[in-house]
């Protein structure tokens, strides 16, 4: 396939606003029009493989983590559950991104969540403990409050203040790589819904309109990059699983820094109506991104 | 004449022990492995005693405690012991802080307090009370309630303390947990026996061990007849009272040249600190020359003999018993809303009944659901755990509760079972729920809920509303924990007085996805 002027000009901003997309998100969205948002979508690749190429679709792992940064990234490791049940993202996906960003000079790679279960037994059960450490990253606990930081939220409708994870505030690099799953009481987690897993207080969220919530956060501080494991999505009985028969094999992975572009394919994934899971029209109410995916430059890419 | 190693073996492995324990104890980052936990706790008297009915290794120990007792008096005392040992730690600070060297001189047995506390003992078992005897008498659970009540929090928090300069260091390896303070239950109990005992120990050496403590008196009637005894050989000795300042069980008369192996916790002390090398273990089931060779025992009328081996057997009666008497017990009776007892109890009032109040469960729960009740369960299971919803809920894969407990209370049950075992029985009230209150979404406790018996249905437009299937529903506590509902939840767990085994999930394989293509 040949690459026009016009492509290759296109995807070079996209991949310009991706990166820039950490520390200077809100600079971008205040001042410059928005340009085309850019979704890698990759199937049929081990899940290593998919990572990798999708990463070099955006311009390699160069082009987010810079020698001397530190990095954080945030997984979905809610539950205790081994990884075959896809009640986490799988330990593939985070120990070869952490590795990456080792390579790629990182002074640091924290990997944390704020888990339903109880956290060590989350770290270990999932893999991801074991994964994270032996690539040269570091396990932090998420549920230590003394590490959280009350912040405002100044686009947020109901959530206008959060305790959140310092290591979100503090990190040069921020990478949020949820996984696919049901949900019984928002119907699908994906890249938003992850990042409840930050904040200290999730009751306020549940008491206070869920998707609302989700959606407001959302506006906060958009990751660096989301990195979606959809390679064994879970179906149903969601988001914990019940057992290994709740999976269904994608084997697809998803990339992109805009989250409700993202959050909307994914959506389709699981054969979900993006516009019925209310925090993702919301979201792109407040501006966080587009459910418009013709207005996406979307990159499919089959590995076999 | 060489020197005798007994001492410093002993010594060698009460360090072991209590290091052990300690480390059981106050283990807050599940650390020390359950095995190693269990057993440091099954191979206590009491603990063997009550499992005798349910395990063969409980007997075994058993036997081997009573035998090794037989043969060289009180050995467990200074070795096994854990409440020894602290009062051992606590007379060494002492001595450590206010160096003046003080000895105490010989005294006279406590007939009346140690056999009347016995017998105390033995009346409460038999009247009924077994479960408050058990707990509050037992050395071992008396230490636990300490360790794990008064000494556990105490570490966290200084763990937590520690936590923000070694950051700083860029050390990652502390982290924050949260600081278990303690409920009254355990707190009354454990700082009322921490308070006595160490007050004893400053006062008088082992004297409860020597009076209050039943245990000690159990054995020391069969120490009192031990194969080999603790003797002055009088031949050697020069009568310069070292071994009488050395000895803290106050058991040892250089008067009469006779050491008192009722009341001797075979510490040893005395052999390491002769010089004449006078003191040693010698066969005493010879029969009696005239004139009386260099004895150990202060010899009892034989009635009382006969009495205190009464009372010995009492003892041991209702335990062997306790399996058969459990069902006849009447119903317990608790407050406004009973507890849940943890899983693989299989009953509450068999828990309350078997539950000694250890904390060894407290200590190594990893959720931190177990929690000393105060009066939950009413007085007789003042600090036994249960399954405290507000503070986290049981982990579905989990069963270390199980594997730590020594004497049977919690059964071990393999993880299949344990997976269904059902403490109590979720109960939904759609009143008080967000989703019917506020109409917005939440369903925290179907997201939690490990068997999907809190599961969702359609409402309304485009809303989930939680719903209970009770068959599949083990009382877990997730849904509960996680209900965001105050102050009373939209969903509490009502504990099952008799525990029962859930219904398996069944799930029907799902579909297939049609296309191997993108679905956007």
């Amino acid at each position: 396939m040949k690459t026009s002027r016009r492509d290759f000009l296109k995807s070079g901003l996209a991949v310009a606003a991706t990166v820039s997309a950490g520390q200077f998100s809100r600079l971008l969205a205040a001042d410059t029009p928005a340009a085309q948002p850019l979704l890698i979508a990759v199937r049929d690749g081990s899940r290593t493989a998919m990572l990798e190429r999708a990463l070099a679709e955006l311009g390699g792992i160069g082009k987010f983590v810079r020698p001397g940064q530190t990095v954080l990234i945030k997984p979905n490791i809610g539950w205790d559950v081994p990884p075959e049940r896809a009640g986490n993202t799988h330990p593939e996906v985070v120990g070869r991104l952490v590795a990456l960003c080792r390579e790629a000079g990182a002074k640091s790679v924290s990997v944390f969540d704020h888990t339903c279960d109880q956290w060590q037994r989350c770290y270990a059960t999932s893999g991801i403990g074991p994964a994270v450490t032996a690539a040269g990253g570091v396990m932090v606990n998420g549920d230590d409050r003394a590490m959280y930081r009350r912040v405002d939220i100044p686009r947020g409708v109901k959530l206008r203040e959060a305790e959140v994870h310092s290591l979100v505030l503090d990190s040069d690099v921020y990478f949020n790589v949820p996984v696919l799953k049901h949900h019984s009481g928002s119907s699908m987690t994906a890249a938003m819904k992850n990042l409840m897993g930050v904040v200290w207080d999730r009751r306020f969220y549940h008491s206070n309109d869920l998707h609302q919530c989700i959606a407001d956060f959302a506006t906060f501080k958009a990751p660096t990059l989301n990195i979606l494991d959809a390679y064994h999505p879970m179906v149903r009985n969601g988001p914990r699983g019940r057992s290994e028969t709740d999976v269904v094999e994608l084997r697809s992975l998803l990339a992109s820094a805009d989250m409700v572009a993202l959050d909307t394919a994914a959506a389709r994934m699981l054969g979900q109506d993006p516009a019925a899971i209310r925090h993702i029209p919301l979201a792109a109410e407040l501006k966080v991104g587009t459910m418009d995916l013709d207005a996406v430059e979307i990159r499919r890419i089959k590995l076999a | 004449m060489r020197r005798s190693p007994l001492k410093p073996v002993r010594l060698a492995i009460a360090v072991v022990v209590l290091a052990g324990f300690t480390a059981a104890l106050l283990d807050f980052r599940g650390l020390v492995p359950a095995r190693v936990a269990h057993w440091l706790a099954a191979v206590q008297f009491t603990p063997s005693l009550l499992a005798l009915g349910s395990s063969l290794a409980a007997g075994l120990v058993l036997l081997v405690i009573l035998g090794v007792t037989l043969a060289f008096g009180r050995v467990y005392c200074s070795t096994v012991c854990p409440l020894g040992l602290l009062q051992d730690g606590i007379a060494r600070l002492a001595a450590w802080l206010r160096p003046r060297r003080r000895s105490l001189p010989p005294a006279k047995p406590s007939h009346w307090l140690r056999y009347g506390m016995l017998v105390a003992c033995v009346l409460t078992i038999a009247g009924g009370a077994a479960s408050i005897a058990y707990a509050h008498a037992d050395p071992y659970s008396i230490f636990g309630r300490i360790f794990s009540g008064i000494f556990r929090p105490l570490v966290v928090a200084a763990n937590n303390g520690l936590v923000a300069p070694a950051q700083g260091l860029g050390q990652q390896w502390l982290y924050r947990v949260t600081t278990p303070w303690p409920g009254l239950g355990v707190l009354l109990p454990a700082g009322l026996a921490l308070m006595v005992v160490a007050v004893l120990v400053l006062w008088r050496g082992r004297l409860y061990c020597n009076t209050l403590c039943p245990v000690g008196t159990v054995l020391g009637l069969l120490a009192r007849h031990a194969a080999f005894r603790l003797t002055i050989d009088q031949s050697v000795c020069s009568k310069c009272t070292e071994c009488l300042r050395s000895c803290k069980a106050q058991c040892l008369d250089l008067r009469t040249s006779r050491i008192d192996a009722s009341r001797c916790v075979a510490c040893y002390n005395c052999i390491a600190a002769c010089a004449d090398h006078g003191i040693a273990y010698r066969f005493a089931w010879t029969r009696p020359k005239a004139p009386q060779p260099a004895t150990s025992v202060v010899a009892l009328e034989p009635d009382r003999q006969r009495r205190a081996l009464l009372a010995g057997a009492l003892l041991l009666a209702p335990a062997v018993t306790l399996r058969a008497a459990e069902s006849a017990l009447p119903a317990l009776v608790v407050g406004p809303r009973p507890p849940a007892s943890p899983p693989g109890s299989l009953n509450v009032r068999r828990f309350v009944d078997r539950c000694t109040a250890c904390q060894l469960c407290v200590s190594t729960c990893p959720t931190q659901v177990l929690q000393p009740a105060f009066l939950e369960y009413g007085f007789e299971g003042l600090a036994k755990p249960h399954l405290d919803f507000n503070r986290a809920f049981c982990n579905y894969d989990c069963r270390r509760c199980g594997e730590v407990c020594p004497n049977g209370a919690i059964t071990l049950l393999s993880l299949a079972e344990k997976r269904l075992s059902s403490v109590g029985v979720a109960k939904f009230d759609q009143k008080r729920c967000i989703v019917d209150k506020d109409g917005t979404d939440c369903a925290a406790c179907s997201e939690h809920c490990p068997t999907k018996a809190v599961f969702t249905v359609p409402f309304r437009t485009n809303l989930r509303l939680p719903k209970v299937n009770e068959e599949l529903c083990i009382g877990c506590g997730a849904c509960e924990y996680a209900c965001p509902v105050r102050p009373v939840r939209a969903i509490t767990v009502a504990a099952r007085a008799e525990h029962a085994f859930a219904r398996e999930p069944y799930d029907p394989p799902v579909a297939k996805p049609t296309t191997g293509d993108f679905a956007f």
